[in-house]
């Protein structure tokens, strides 16, 4: 009996065992790694702690005394969060809500061409500003936008208009942000959406042509169908990092005139904590963030496992 | 399909349809970058409209204010800063993305599961600014080029592109190595990686153009003017409207403000654009794994 058992229990330890010591070469490698992110990714969210206290700097995380709610109560009580939450989610939306049909329609348009130089040209053309910086970005910006040399503004001056000043100009700057963000990543969002068009069965359009089905019919009825799933899963995935609203082109594009319509949360949380020092109050506005980043992605994922049968992670 | 079967009135209408719309599309990508292009190019003594610039024929172009970038000193230090934290921060990203990537794939590995978690969970929760910027600057970052490169030198985006990629190389080829007696460690070495080369090109190319763009953590942690890279140097020189000591009277010489601004940017993009058409080839199969199949 004794020596039974032990030769049944004894090969799975002993195979976990020989499992570990035959990948210890990967365990030394892979630890360096573990160490990066225990340093970078996990003592910030150690360090996030002072949203419950008062910061001090010489006192340092642990040392600075604990205020609870505090600093979280003075945001949501600010006559600032409901601006910040609305120009967020304002961003977030609207930029979807153009690039998103901008994407499905140059996915189609790119998939149905077939003009070779075209297709290659435009497939080129539409990558690229998605690897341009937003401070590029803002002086491709100036050169169309700029009272004194702006194209746009040459338009207006030889109609004889006066030259407008729109990226200080509180009507046109959203305009501005939503529209760049299209231009700078319309093409990469495209991507996606083309590859779901590959991979459309070539039967089914020989079965529309011998049913007579028209170009029109085609994209319409066997098209679109095929990468609706994809659709759905990029304005999920979109809705899930609904609280990022792209800090680096607002924060390249905005100024003193317009905050009112330009400052999110990633910029304000930039201005509070690190030009004001109020260390305590930007992590609280952080960690607000983060927490509602988190539910959003985790239901986000588990609205697309639902309609896809896969999750992201 | 279409070469088998006449074309249809309506179908021809569709075709029109199409390219004509990918021509406006191809038209709107342009002309903001030639628009750009030719404002850099613009003689000092130019008169006209921003139309006229654009239609000017390259040969009245004046290449002064590239000169006077190329010729002036914190233009020169700065891209030798931009240089070496894409260059420094490329190695080391890969240097901590490669072995995580690796480990993760290996589906034997006792632990795996765990190191997943330890791996996904700061991808899902973000504490926010504040707290990494406590640490990079108790860390004594501040006024290193390490700063701007080091807190994003893993993304956990490229780590799970990465895993994908070594997954679905074939498992014959690992476990022969094995049966010879390699170690994991050599068969990451010897057969992996040599087999790895565009997915490491490309993850490398992302790191680098991610460094080489980065102007926020240049801000954030780096004050010394010497360590300053490029976009810090091209932030300051659009957002300046005369008065700043960078376009002060003779600091770029000739050539006028608008000309060094918008050049000043094409310079900073040349190692991209060289860079584009290596990353163009492979970047169609990584967004595919990574937005599908994480």
């Amino acid at each position: 009996m004794e020596g039974q058992s032990i030769l049944l229990k004894n090969p799975v330890s002993h195979t976990l065992w020989r499992r570990i010591v035959r990948h210890k070469s990967i365990y030394l490698v892979a630890s360096l790694s573990f160490i990066y992110f225990i340093i970078f990714k996990y003592v910030p969210i150690w360090n996030a702690q002072i949203a419950f206290r008062d910061f001090q700097a010489l006192e340092g995380v642990t040392g600075s005394p604990w205020i609870g709610f505090k600093n979280f109560s003075d945001f949501v009580n600010s006559y600032y969060f409901w601006e910040l939450i609305r120009n967020t989610v304002f961003y977030s939306l609207g930029k979807m809500l153009f690039s998103v049909p901008a994407a499905v329609f140059l996915a189609v348009a790119l998939y149905e061409c077939r003009v070779f130089w075209l297709r290659k040209t435009v497939q080129t053309m539409a990558y690229l500003p998605h690897f341009l910086s937003w401070v590029i970005m803002y002086a491709i910006l100036l050169a169309i936008l700029s009272p004194s040399n702006g194209i746009l503004n040459d338009f207006i001056k030889v109609f004889g208009g006066e030259p407008i000043s729109f990226m200080t100009d509180t009507k046109a700057f959203p305009w501005i942000v939503i529209l760049s963000d299209t231009w700078k990543e319309t093409g990469w969002s495209a991507i996606i959406f083309l590859a779901a068009l590959m991979g459309i069965d070539p039967c089914l359009f020989e079965a529309a042509a011998v049913e007579g089905a028209s170009a029109w019919q085609r994209v319409r009825y066997i098209t679109l169908p095929a990468i609706k799933p994809v659709i759905v899963v990029v304005v999920l995935l979109k809705l899930g990092t609904v609280l990022d609203a792209g800090f680096n082109q607002i924060f390249m594009l905005y100024s003193l005139p317009v905050y009112s319509v330009a400052d999110i949360i990633d910029t304000w949380i930039y201005r509070q904590g690190i030009l004001e020092f109020r260390f305590g109050l930007a992590t609280a506005v952080g960690l607000f963030k983060g927490v509602f980043g988190l539910l959003l992605l985790v239901g986000s994922n588990k609205l697309i496992k639902r309609y896809t049968g896969n999750g992201l992670y | 399909m279409t070469s088998t079967i006449k074309l249809t009135r309506s179908d021809r209408v569709f075709h029109i349809f199409i390219d004509a719309a990918l021509a406006l599309i191809l038209a709107l990508l342009i002309i903001p970058i030639w628009s750009t292009l030719t404002l850099s190019f613009r003689p000092n003594d130019f008169i006209g409209s921003a139309l006229d610039g654009m239609i000017l024929p390259p040969w009245k172009w004046s290449t002064a204010a590239y000169k006077a970038l190329l010729g002036h000193r914190s233009f020169l230090s700065a891209a030798g800063n931009s240089f070496r934290i894409f260059f420094e921060g490329v190695i080391t990203a890969l240097f901590f993305t490669v072995p995580l990537a690796y480990a993760l794939s290996i589906k034997t590995l006792p632990g795996r599961k765990l190191l997943y978690g330890i791996v996904l969970v700061p991808y899902l929760f973000n504490p926010g600014l504040v707290p990494n910027y406590l640490l990079v600057t108790k860390l004594g970052l501040t006024n290193t080029l390490a700063a701007v490169f080091l807190p994003g030198a893993v993304s956990v985006y490229n780590t799970l592109i990465m895993k994908s990629f070594f997954e679905e190389l074939p498992e014959e080829l690992k476990e022969s190595a094995r049966i010879d007696g390699a170690s994991e460690l050599t068969v990451l070495l010897k057969i992996i990686l040599p087999l790895s080369k565009p997915i490491l090109l490309t993850i490398g190319l992302y790191y680098g153009v991610h460094f080489w763009n980065d102007f926020f953590n240049a801000m954030l942690y780096i004050n010394d003017a010497k360590l300053q890279p490029l976009p810090i140097l091209l932030r300051n020189i659009l957002l300046s409207s005369g008065m700043n000591e960078y376009v002060e009277a003779n600091a770029f010489g000739e050539a006028p403000i608008y000309a060094i601004k918008a050049a000043s940017v094409f310079l900073a993009a040349i190692p991209m654009l060289v860079a584009y058409p290596f990353i163009q080839r492979y970047f169609v199969k990584g967004t595919m794994l990574g937005s599908i199949k994480g």
